[in-house]
């Protein structure tokens, strides 16, 4: 008899036969075999279960939760502050969107407003953030298909991206750099050349990879009609991000939801119509190059005045400060040992990360904890499309179709 | 050196044999894939251009664990993967060496909760332990050649002569039902 | 604070007719209101987004009954499927009409649901091992040349001068 895929792990833990195969079924002569958590091509640790006629999947069921770290739980733990470090870690690739949709929630609770030249620096390491984050998509996504030498390139120039981050915030990732009210420290002398720098090489090497791959037909042999998604899939599934738009949905937090300084730059939102593999490819790579434009109009535009809203009340006052004044000591102890409390309510705030739309739900009861706090992660539920993708492909092509969904397991389990 | 050298001139050095098998042991340590989280974005950075490790002998990551001899542990460890660890772990083949890379792998850094295993050494025997959230990966290679180093002194089993007593399989912490707090090390 | 709180029967016409207006499933996750003051222990939050109109709409609703039970939205939006489980695993909630309600993120086996207010966060006391101490002479005296101070190698263990490092 075959198996619904309802019941499909009950029967698999119930009948296990050896260490390869799953389970058999002699009537449709479907096999049913297990492909991670530790394997090559999983991006972290993603375990999938799949049906197989051959070297044809019928099924495809991914399980999560090898990563889960109880993050909602323990920011319930921590301060409104210190929860940023714990969030910075969840989607470890895009370090500055978790800590940037956290500081969006928890600004909204505290009704507080970030001054112009904080939204603008929060912008700039988002984009840059975008930029590191689709380099290493590029990596993975040539490395899972043979062409090795992508993850080289993708990686070279991400050390550069990440020269900047350690010149800004001291860290290469999980930095907790952004905080409700703007960002920890301001931007250091010499930032505007190292971003210009920056904004100089990568047209050249995005070039040139698009040169390498988007013409190629080995390439074009394994992504043009692979992991195909129809419109109506993704509305439905609630996938977002580049997958979304590589089936024409005209979506994207930045341009429609606008936040932090988005609504001061002009950019363009690449839009693919086939769904496919190639689609999310050529979905991705226009993305960075308008990041690098978004980041050339942010240069420009930089402008002076405070980095953080400097209300004691939420943030430690400038140490020459404790000096002269009694209150400034009082507001700094205060804020280091109790934090700051955010008054009741709930708030849900959006950006558009790589990977699609994540979201910050903060709940407060008054105190100086979230008492709840949940991250809607993109990577999430865009899992839940690599049932559509890889269903009637091989084996392989699911390889390319993980690669271009681009999870990142450690927002998935949290 | 005497003997062979003597005789028929300097085109033969001579070693101990021991010697010269940890020293091709430590030249071509193979590491198995074992990225779990943030840790494992710098281990792949150590293998690129910038912080090469293939200067080491060490690019060829083996996603076999038959095949590898150095399993490092790049990130947090939940309870869910905690017996696949150690299973991965028994599956590999002797000699072989852990490096407990990161905070989360060492004591389960920032995050002493529930959902984690508090530390890969109380799953797996430790070698090294590198320290950082993330550590940068010069300090990886620090980490994997200090090592090398116990290698070509013949210290196979450093690590696990460290941790007598070892629990094995399923070694994960008990927890008391009241307080949720776990029992330390098994 | 809620401005939109929904009972279980409720849930599911609501929903049916906002998906019909064009409304998208943006999140659904769950809440345990121990200590916020309402008659229902559990309930879920979703948020949901509409793309034309540009605005975002929370939604409240109230698990009632032992073991908590809502019903499930899976027929409408496919990608409830994840949130929903997720709900289940780590507060307990029940969905009724949801095709495979599983635990996805703990093992299966484990007992317990994480998130409630009631389960401990699983703190290890963290146990602290005293080191040897780098001595060099009493506090406020500059040091007496090696006899007094102790030798760590480039590991910061204490070297003894009878052993190999």
């Amino acid at each position: 008899m075959s198996v619904t895929s309802d019941r499909l792990i009950e029967k698999v833990e119930a009948d296990g036969q050896g260490a390869y195969v799953e389970y058999y079924d002699e009537t449709e002569e479907h096999m049913v075999i297990n492909m991670g958590p530790v394997h090559p091509s999983t991006h972290g640790v993603l375990r999938l279960l799949l049906e197989l006629d051959g070297e044809t999947v019928v099924k495809c069921l991914p399980i999560i939760g090898y990563l889960h770290t109880g993050m909602e739980k323990e920011c319930e733990d921590q301060t409104w502050r210190a929860a940023v470090t714990i969030v910075t870690r969840m989607d470890y690739l895009g370090c500055f969107f978790n800590e940037q949709v956290y500081s969006l929630a928890v600004e909204d609770l505290l009704g507080i407003e970030v001054p112009p030249r904080g939204r603008y620096i929060r912008t700039l390491m988002a984009e840059m953030n975008r930029l590191s984050s689709h380099l290493v998509w590029f990596g993975t996504q040539g490395l899972d298909m043979g062409a090795m030498s992508a993850m080289f390139y993708g990686f070279r120039e991400r050390e550069v991206i990440i020269d900047f981050y350690e010149m800004v915030t001291g860290l290469r990732m999980n930095n907790g750099y952004f905080m409700p009210g703007g960002v920890w420290e301001d931007l250091p002398d010499g930032w505007e050349k190292a971003a210009r720098s920056i904004v100089a090489l990568l047209p050249v090497r995005i070039k040139e990879y698009e040169d390498l791959l988007s013409e190629n037909p080995v390439f074009l042999e394994r992504t043009k009609g692979i992991g195909v998604i129809t419109q109506e899939e993704v509305l439905a599934l609630g996938a977002t991000g580049p997958i979304a738009r590589a089936t024409g949905v005209d979506w994207d937090l930045r341009r429609d939801m606008p936040y932090d300084a988005y609504d001061k730059v002009s950019f363009a939102v690449p839009l693919a119509n086939e769904g496919d593999v190639y689609a999310r490819y050529r979905v991705r790579m226009a993305e960075m190059r308008e990041s690098v434009k978004i980041l050339e109009q942010l240069i420009d535009q930089m402008p002076d005045g405070d980095f953080k809203n400097m209300d004691p009340k939420i943030t430690h006052p400038p140490r020459q400060e404790m000096n002269r004044s009694m209150e400034a000591v009082i507001h700094h102890f205060k804020l280091s040992t109790q934090g700051y409390t955010v008054p009741a309510g709930e708030s849900y705030a959006a950006v558009e990360s790589p990977r699609g739309e994540l979201g910050a739900y903060a709940v407060s009861d008054g105190g100086t904890s979230p008492y709840r706090l949940h991250v809607r992660e993109p990577s999430f539920v865009n899992l839940q499309s690599l049932g559509p993708m890889a269903r009637g492909g091989l084996v392989a092509d699911l390889i390319a179709s993980i690669a271009s969904v681009d999870p990142i397991m450690g927002g998935v389990d949290r | 050196m005497g003997g062979v050298s003597d005789t028929m001139g300097t085109n033969f050095v001579t070693a101990q044999l021991d010697k010269l098998v940890n020293w091709a042991r430590k030249s071509s340590l193979w590491p198995m894939t074992f990225g779990l989280a943030c840790c494992a974005i710098e281990m792949m950075a150590t293998t690129m251009p910038r912080h090469d490790l293939a200067r080491f002998g060490m690019e060829a990551f083996r996603a076999s664990p038959r095949q590898a001899d150095l399993m490092i542990v790049a990130g947090r460890v939940s309870q869910k993967m905690a017996p696949i660890l150690r299973q991965v772990y028994d599956q590999m083949t002797e000699p072989k060496w852990v490096i407990s890379m990161g905070a989360c792998a060492s004591t389960s850094g920032v995050f002493n909760n529930y959902a984690l295993v508090q530390g890969v050494d109380q799953l797996v025997p430790v070698d090294i332990y590198v320290p950082g959230c993330p550590p940068r990966p010069e300090m990886l290679m620090d980490g994997i050649m200090l090592l090398h180093e116990r290698i070509k002194r013949g210290e196979y089993f450093a690590g696990r002569e460290k941790q007598d007593g070892l629990a094995g399989v399923n070694a994960a912490p008990h927890m008391d039902p009241e307080t949720h707090l776990s029992a330390g090390r098994a | 604070m809620i401005e939109v709180e929904l009972t279980g029967s409720e849930w599911l016409e609501r929903a049916t007719a906002l998906k019909d207006e064009g409304w998208w499933l943006a999140d659904l996750c769950g809440l345990d209101r121990l200590h916020l003051g309402f008659d229902e222990r559990f309930g879920i939050v979703v948020q949901l987004l509409h793309r034309e109109r540009k605005e975002r709409q929370t939604i409240h609703v109230a698990a009632s009954g032992e073991p908590p039970t809502v019903p499930s939205i899976t027929s409408l939006w496919s990608g409830a499927n994840f949130f929903e489980r997720e709900a289940y695993d780590l507060l307990g909630i029940h969905f009724e009409g949801h095709p495979n309600l599983d635990r996805i993120l703990m093992p299966d086996d484990w007992v317990g649901h994480p998130l409630r207010k009631d389960y401990g966060v699983g703190k290890v006391p963290v146990d602290w091992i005293p080191q040897p101490v780098l001595q060099i002479g009493a506090p406020g005296q500059s040091p007496k040349g090696d006899e007094a101070a102790v030798r760590l190698d480039h590991l910061g263990q204490v070297i003894d001068e009878g052993g190999a490092p």
